[in-house]
């Protein structure tokens, strides 16, 4: 128990005394949230909206760049290997970065949330936040895991340029910068692959926003598409080892 | 050596990697007191053992025991201390970070602050791994391998790289280590190094063991002398003498190895008596260890029929 305090400690001093991922992850989210959730498509009702596609993006850079580009730097440079010789408990060093990864994205959305609140008049129960905000966090793990794949599996270098590609790519056809329905057909059809349209559709269902002709649905290809990210993650990281 | 007394054996131990044979049914042994050196130049296979020891890598035949245990027993890890090579700790965090995370993985650990202490870290415990120098993240590493307080410390290469102030720091250490009565396996390639600190030396050559035993042994093997000089004397005519082990010129500077100093000066004399700055000192474990190296034939490729052999004795 000591060695996992001791391991997530580690890991958020380790992310905190990277700006190169601390600015972009926490503060360019809300930066564009605050840009085109909010100026440019003069809040209320839209600012709701663009609160539960932001806040799934919010999340996504943590998990992705975080779990990517750290795991590939440290498997590099011999640490894992190291790690590997050391009595540490296998879990702790993937779990501990989980915990970080969920602390971030926590935080990552606390401005979003004030921006929503305060500028973007965004007027929504209790429950709702609380709802809204649990979900944002959890959708985190399947970004993990892709993120935890990357890493393991590419170089540093690599799994920049991939990492950079997933988190844009998924951001933009998944509909988390401006809605899906103003997508040419062939871009909707690519959407419904993507894990971000799912979780996108199901924040929008708790502001209200969503045209999710089965939540049901866009609840099971999430489910199913966490539990193939983990499989891909264990892979790799069993090849890697 | 009885095996009581060792705290590594291998039998018929053997690693391939693709067609090259890493280690070639080594037999080898590591006391379990005091500093083991392994020598060897590149490619002898001492990081192939380290690994096959520490259980990184599967090797396709024979046999490796640590500490009474298989290689790569998980139970092993709570004893044993690895400096490696090629592994690095993580740029961000400081020493003290480094040692507080890694020592509460050991149940039985040392304290940091001893720790800082004990290896000199006091100076620069709180600043940032990527800010220390080679040799202070070298010894960084040194103190996070004794975190555990083990009773087996593997450094590889632990001073490669290092100038030479920074490397007697670190052997003093090592020094220190070994006289508290853990096992140290130390594979280098600066003999300098094996003849400051080894006890006991094992030298490998194309996977495989071809000298072994306590250090003055393996030193003495070869006595002999190094005669150096200025002269103009052909290599050929030195090398017929049946006193030459081994002639070179560095320029115009000759070096002779040779059986016995007194006689390879006199002949150089005869055969130039205008030579200049001429010096006769005794043998070192460099130059045993290029004699035991010249003696051996060269790296063999392992047959495909070989390779069918081992692939018989594979183990379970």
């Amino acid at each position: 128990m000591i060695a996992l305090r001791n391991e997530v400690g580690a890991e958020i001093l380790k992310s905190i005394r990277a700006p190169e991922f601390v600015i972009p992850t926490l503060l360019m989210p809300s930066a564009f949230y605050f840009l085109f959730g909010i100026t440019l498509s003069r809040g209320g009702n839209n600012a709701a909206y663009f609160l539960a596609t932001y806040g799934v993006f919010a999340v996504m850079g943590p998990a992705i760049f975080g779990f990517g580009i750290g795991v590939a730097n440290e498997r590099e440079r011999g640490w894992l290997e190291l790690k590997r010789l050391l009595p540490a408990p296998p879990y702790s060093y993937v779990l501990a970065k989980l915990l970080a990864t969920l602390l971030f994205a926590a935080a990552a959305l606390i401005p979003l949330y004030f921006l929503a609140g305060f500028v973007g008049n965004v007027r929504l129960p209790l429950s709702a936040w609380s709802g809204l905000y649990l979900l944002h966090l959890l959708s985190c793990i399947p970004f993990a895991c892709i993120g935890l794949s990357l890493g393991f599996r590419f170089n540093s270098s690599g799994a920049i340029a991939l990492s950079n590609v997933i988190y844009l790519g998924l951001a933009v056809l998944g509909g988390l910068w401006m809605p899906v329905f103003v997508f040419p057909d062939w871009m909707q059809t690519v959407a419904l692959a993507t894990p971000t349209y799912h979780f996108a559709e199901l924040a929008l269902s708790i502001v209200d926003k969503s045209n999710s002709e089965s939540l049901l649905t866009n609840l099971s290809i999430v489910i199913a598409m966490s539990f193939a990210f983990a499989g891909l993650a264990t892979l790799s990281w069993l090849k890697a080892k | 050596m009885d095996a009581r007394q060792t705290v590594i054996q291998t039998e018929k131990l053997t690693l391939m990697y693709s067609d090259f044979c890493a280690l070639n049914s080594l037999e080898l042994s590591v006391p379990s007191q005091g500093i083991t050196a392994i020598l060897g130049s590149n490619g002898a296979g001492k990081t192939s053992f380290i690994k096959c020891a520490l259980g990184l890598i599967p090797y396709q035949a024979g046999l490796i025991h640590v500490m009474g245990k298989s290689a790569g027993d998980r139970s092993l890890l709570s004893h044993m201390g690895v400096m490696m090579q090629e592994a690095d700790l993580p740029d961000l965090l400081t020493p003290r970070e480094h040692l507080t995370l890694i020592c509460s993985y050991f149940d039985d650990n040392a304290s940091v602050e001893d720790l800082i202490r004990e290896c000199d870290l006091e100076a620069f415990a709180d600043k940032r791994y990527r800010l220390l120098s080679g040799g202070q993240k070298k010894r960084v590493q040194f103190a996070a391998s004794i975190a555990g307080k083990p009773k087996l410390v593997f450094l590889d290469e632990p001073t490669t790289g290092l100038d030479t102030k920074a490397r007697k720091v670190l052997w003093n250490k090592i020094r220190e280590l070994s006289d508290t009565g853990t096992a140290v396996v130390l594979t280098t390639h600066y003999l300098e190094e094996a003849d400051a600190l080894a006890d006991y030396t094992i030298v490998m050559h194309a996977g495989r063991t071809i000298a072994h035993g306590p250090a003055l042994q393996i030193r003495n093997s070869l006595s002999g002398s190094r005669v150096r000089c200025v002269s103009n004397v052909r290599l050929d005519i030195i090398e017929k003498s049946t006193n030459t082990i081994k002639a070179q010129y560095s320029g115009k500077r000759l070096e002779v190895i040779c059986k016995d100093g007194t006689t390879a000066a006199r002949e150089l004399f005869e055969l130039d008596p205008n030579l200049s700055d001429l010096t006769v000192e005794s043998t070192d474990l460099e130059d045993a260890f290029e004699h035991l190296i010249a003696q051996q034939e060269p790296i063999s490729i392992v047959s495909e029929s070989n390779t069918s052999d081992i692939s018989t004795e594979l183990k379970q």
